[in-house]
């Protein structure tokens, strides 16, 4: 069951196309992932979702709804953590969720809230006084005190530190698994990997794939990088292997390049040369290489 | 249900931001009540000068300086917090994307302006109960005749400032902007709408420009109440026009944001 569909959005800014005809459901439960470098449309996208801006072409709808002319309807039902928002300088944590809270159909429990997202110590601290990461923390939290059917964060994990990344991850997992659907913009490859059942890699406004994380990788036939040691002069041998594609060497060290199951036959044709390198060690393709092929570019940060 | 919920969250949020912030309260509470307390010993509650006539008209209205800025000091407050709190609390929403945060939560934006209208409906409140009783411990004026009346002239003040200031919030795009114009609108109108010197002394040029803007009328709705010389209907209506004129685009430009 399609909780979001997007058919042919497109959305410009003046000459600059944001948008060029992007289309894709999120189904019920599922973590969609939106990864993309800084200017992709990933943003733009996600707020014309959520009735925040609205499209210049194409159809979308939300639990139902259509968010241009629903837009009040829908923002009942679905939760938002924004880019580059903020909330009035003394206000503080607990007035904000109570403020919030005030307009939600559904508010959650304050306090569960607070605790969830380890906010109970700072419940009197000013918006002010916050440091990146304990604002990001309000802003998730209050991106689900309406109690919200689908929910959208705009780069989760911006400004928290490495412990509380994890930490977020493992509450997004728990939240989804009481049937919540979670829309995830981000540019972090490895967010993107641990969280996403799915992702839609964007670049330049456009969908160039859509996928699960793993498909992603694998469907790119994206070559697997084993590394070893020997003193053993002529390998040509492990060369003639099927699975590999190439080889370098630099004293030392061996570095091959290969697909399928290039570990397991090198280790095997290594071992049959009792050949037995303390050393072996492979590098998967990460989403990270999938990503840079598909885009062709760098990581823009 | 949650719509009153929502106002009244929001109006108590606002209150607390309102008195969190000092300058602010400073500024639109002190400066008109220094004003006052200055203007008023500079000219002193001298019943004779009750009487004084210039350009054909009443210096001070019939009453003493005294009575005369503790009344218009009173729409001074209205002014102050119109041309200047309003719009700069919202071009710095806007400008911090307070403004979106809270259209992303289903917090309507007329919401918000009813609030902070509501806190600065009881800002005059306040702020007319401490001119009046400073006004009247310090120099001995009178307290308002017509309560009654004071309190619907400040009502009509605050529609129409507030929608000057919703205005101003829509047309100007940042804080700073809001801050500069604003500051420089309040002292002009300050200057020639008799809250400053009377408009008696004025030239007649200045005195007809302030004729045609809105503080000149709710320092006269203000005083005609506070003296007890009846509602100024013409004053009144005129403010009511200024809200319906400016607040209404604004309104509407407003939630287009």
């Amino acid at each position: 069951m399609g909780v979001i569909k997007v058919n042919h959005l497109r959305k410009t800014y003046r000459r600059l196309v944001a948008v060029d005809d992007v289309s894709f459901d999120v189904e019920a439960g599922e973590i969609f992932g939106i990864l993309g470098p800084n200017g992709a449309g990933k943003t733009t996208t996600v707020e014309c979702i959520q009735g925040l801006r609205r499209p210049d072409a194409g159809a979308i709808q939300v639990l139902g709804l259509d968010p241009t002319t629903q837009a009040a309807q829908l923002r009942q039902r679905i939760g938002s953590q924004l880019q580059d928002s903020s909330l009035p300088g003394r206000l503080r944590v607990a007035e904000a969720i109570d403020l919030f809270a005030a307009f939600a159909r559904h508010p959650v429990d304050r306090d569960e809230l607070l605790a969830r997202w380890r906010l109970d110590d700072l419940r009197a601290q000013a918006f002010d006084n916050l440091s990146g990461g304990q604002r990001q923390r309000l802003f998730i939290a209050l991106a689900f005190v309406n109690s919200p059917e689908v929910v959208f964060l705009d780069e989760l994990t911006q400004g928290l530190d490495p412990q509380t990344r994890r930490a977020t991850w493992e509450l997004i997992r728990e939240i989804r698994q009481g049937g919540m659907t979670v829309v995830l913009v981000t540019h972090f490859m490895d967010e993107a990997e641990h969280l996403c059942d799915r992702i839609a890699v964007v670049d330049h406004g456009r969908i160039v794939a859509l996928d699960t994380p793993q498909r992603l990788i694998n469907g790119l036939g994206l070559p697997s990088v084993v590394r070893f040691s020997t003193s053993e002069p002529d390998l040509g041998w492990l060369e003639k292997l099927d699975a590999v594609e190439s080889m370098a060497r630099d004293g030392e060290s061996i570095e091959l390049r290969g697909t399928g199951p290039v570990l397991a036959l090198v280790a095997s044709e290594l071992v049959a040369h009792q050949i037995v390198p303390s050393d072996l060690q492979v590098e998967r393709p990460t989403l990270e290489d999938a990503f840079l092929a598909l885009t062709g570019q760098e990581v823009r940060r | 249900m949650t719509t009153m919920h929502g106002y009244l969250a929001m109006s108590r949020t606002e209150f607390r931001l309102f008195r969190r912030e000092p300058f602010s309260v400073v500024f639109v509470l002190a400066f008109p009540l220094m004003m006052m307390v200055l203007l008023a010993a500079v000219f002193g509650n001298n019943q004779a000068k009750a009487g004084e006539i210039q350009n054909g008209m009443l210096v001070w209205r019939g009453v003493t300086p005294a009575n005369y800025y503790t009344a218009a000091s009173v729409a001074v407050i209205v002014a102050a917090i119109g041309l200047m709190t309003l719009p700069i609390t919202l071009t710095s929403y806007r400008e911090r994307g307070i403004l979106r945060r809270f259209r992303a939560s289903s917090v309507p934006p007329w919401i918000l302006v009813s609030a902070l209208l509501t806190v600065a409906l009881a800002t005059f409140v306040a702020g007319t109960l401490v001119m009046a009783l400073v006004a009247r411990l310090a120099y001995h004026a009178m307290l308002p005749k017509d309560f009654l009346g004071v309190a619907v002239a400040l009502l009509a003040g605050t529609a129409a400032f507030g929608a000057i200031g919703l205005l101003l919030a829509t047309l100007l795009r940042t804080s700073r902007s809001a801050q500069g114009i604003g500051l420089m609108l309040f002292f002009a109108l300050w200057l020639i709408s008799g809250t400053a010197p009377p408009r008696a002394v004025l030239p007649t040029g200045l005195r007809d420009v302030g004729s045609a803007l809105p503080l000149t009328h709710l320092v006269t709705a203000v005083q005609n109440a506070w003296f007890g010389f009846g509602w100024a209907g013409a004053d009144l209506a005129v403010l009511a026009a200024y809200a319906i004129a400016a607040g209404l685009p604004a309104l509407w430009l407003f939630s287009r944001d």
